[in-house]
């Protein structure tokens, strides 16, 4: 006990000498730490990649067939592993249960258990079983060893895949994805609202808040969704669908832009208003955040692939080179988005409440909100959508109807 | 109906059957008696051991240690706060109190950092005469005054 009292006193002076300004005794130390950055990252992930299944299903958007079923599995993944950050930030994860046994309407810890449960079970897993329905029956009857009883069980014993019984599917999987999108904002932009209606913190305080993680989410859905459908495809040695990804790219671009729109609204609201908190935000982004904002997040997550996205609409000379260029893009969005999130939630804990100095975020190498934790977390959910992808795509649905355009 | 709705309805009926009786389970039975939180929770407390005897305990037997605290800044300490839980000692003199750090107890509040006001008495201990615990010269109770 000692010896915690005093590497703790020690992490505390080291800490200390990084204080800036003048701050509360009790904003030294963070008390969200990246675990909390990578909830809303995956949420966002979620949300973005069914929305992109929704454009295939709702919308019509034919040249994303390729991609619906892959969408889809994407969500359900990453949203299997959505809480684990939330548990692992706990202090005593064996009592999650009780938020929803016990739930309070004031809680929006509360509530969002619910409005995770309905996306789940009412959207995700129905959506898939109506439309796998067909294939669990046909899989049940062909697949060999223990795939078998496996697709035997997710029929849930209904068998029927007469005409009939299979245009019922199809209506039943339409109108859960009508509710589906609805609900897949709901379950972001709640993600959004959490911080958003924290009205102490400036950085986070503002109505904008559930509209730009909505944005945010549907730009990271789709980069993920351009790189898992060429990985995918690579690993897979089948043609790229040049037409789908050339309109995943154009979503990419339209999401990107409207999401820059909505934060640079933000700000300009921010300067014109020009309220008592807006000198230490400002201080805040061009000091403690600028590596992280401007670098990362707006250079290489948003301007460099939106230019690059945009270039790729007038020039369309070299498929592979195109498909690299693709690549990179989703890759630098991917982490773009990652590092959004980390200067939403790390960001709007570094300065004080006094407004008058900044606190230092240390991130640990091991422990339970350690780095490799945190990596452990976001590797989890492509090791899943991997063994999904594995399980329930099989690899002729991964070629469209159309090939590459120089193939 | 259909067989694939019929179905779900069922799965659907037994995923709100099982909720309810997990909620049956779970949920501590004095739950809600008295407002959002276990009731029989209130009892458990009362069973804790009690550690801190308060002020006027204190008072009862260490007046003049009282007199001369109240002429300094730190009358508005509590004596436990930094003589630690008394209720043994004030039911049982001869239970000795703990003994209050090494002489250098005051470094707890009074190390400079830059998280505390700056009228705040502060020092760096390692400059602010080494070697020497504090109480060598101030008295705890009136720090303004040698022991």
């Amino acid at each position: 006990m000692i010896a915690l009292l005093m590497a703790h006193k020690e992490a505390s002076a080291e800490l200390l000498q990084h204080v800036q300004g003048f701050i509360y005794p009790n904003e030294l130390n963070l008390l969200w730490s990246v675990l909390i950055v990578l909830y809303p990252y995956l949420t966002g992930l979620v949300a973005g990649a069914f929305i992109m299944a929704s454009l295939e299903r709702v919308f019509n958007v034919k040249s994303l067939k390729p991609i619906y079923r892959l969408s889809m599995l994407t969500s359900l993944a990453f949203l299997l592993v959505a809480p684990l950050p939330l548990l692992g930030h706990l202090g005593h994860p064996e009592r999650c249960y009780e938020v929803m046994m016990t739930p309070h309407a004031t809680s929006p810890m509360a509530i969002f258990g619910f409005v995770y449960a309905w996306y789940l079970m009412a959207v995700l897993l129905l959506e898939l079983w109506f439309d796998y329905r067909k294939d669990f029956v046909e899989w049940s009857q062909t697949a060999a060893g223990w795939k078998r009883p496996l697709y035997s069980l997710l029929t849930l014993g209904v068998r029927d895949v007469s005409e009939k019984a299979l245009r019922l599917d199809d209506k039943m999987g339409r109108i859960i994805t009508i509710i589906g999108i609805p609900s897949a904002f709901l379950l972001h932009g709640y993600v959004g609202f959490i911080f958003g209606s924290v009205k102490a913190n400036p950085w986070w305080g503002t109505v904008l808040m559930p509209i730009i993680f909505i944005f945010s989410a549907m730009v990271s859905g789709i980069a993920l969704l351009m790189f898992l459908y060429l990985v995918t495809c690579w690993l897979r040695k089948v043609t790229v669908d040049m037409t789908c990804l050339e309109t995943i790219g154009k979503c990419l671009l339209t999401a990107l832009v409207v999401d820059f729109s909505v934060e640079a609204l933000d700000w300009i609201h921010r300067l014109y208003v020009a309220d008592e908190s807006l000198d230490v935000l400002v201080l805040l982004a061009s000091g403690k955040l600028y590596y992280s904002l401007f670098l990362v997040q707006m250079f290489l997550g948003m301007l460099v692939p939106a230019l690059c996205l945009a270039a790729m609409i007038v020039y369309k000379e070299g498929w592979k080179r195109r498909q690299t260029a693709y690549f990179v893009c989703s890759l630098l969005v991917l982490i773009g988005i990652l590092a959004m999130r980390w200067n939403v939630v790390i960001g709007g804990q570094l300065f004080s409440k006094s407004l008058r100095g900044f606190t230092t975020y240390k991130l640990e190498l091991v422990g339970q909100e350690g780095l490799l934790m945190a990596i452990l977390l976001v590797l989890l959910p492509f090791v899943i959508v991997s063994v999904m992808i594995w399980l329930f795509l099989p690899r002729a649905e991964m070629t469209g109807t159309t090939r590459a355009i120089d193939d | 109906m259909p067989p694939q709705i019929t179905r779900l309805l069922l799965v659907t009926v037994a995923i709100v059957v099982a909720y309810f009786t997990a909620r049956h389970f779970l949920v501590p039975a004095s739950f809600g008696q008295y407002g959002w939180y276990r009731a029989d929770a209130l009892k458990d407390y009362q069973l804790l051991p009690i550690n801190y005897a308060g002020q006027a305990a204190c008072a009862d037997c260490h007046e003049e240690v009282i007199k001369k605290r109240a002429k300094a800044k730190h009358r508005s300490i509590a004596c436990e706060t930094c003589h630690g839980p008394l209720y043994a000692h004030a039911n049982d003199p001869t239970v000795k109190p703990a003994k209050v750090g090494n002489g250098n107890f005051c470094v707890r509040c009074h190390e400079a950092a830059p998280a505390r006001p700056e009228k705040f008495p502060q020092v760096v201990l390692a400059d602010h005469n080494p070697g020497q615990k504090c109480t060598e010269c101030h008295a705890p109770h009136l720090p303004t005054e040698a022991p």
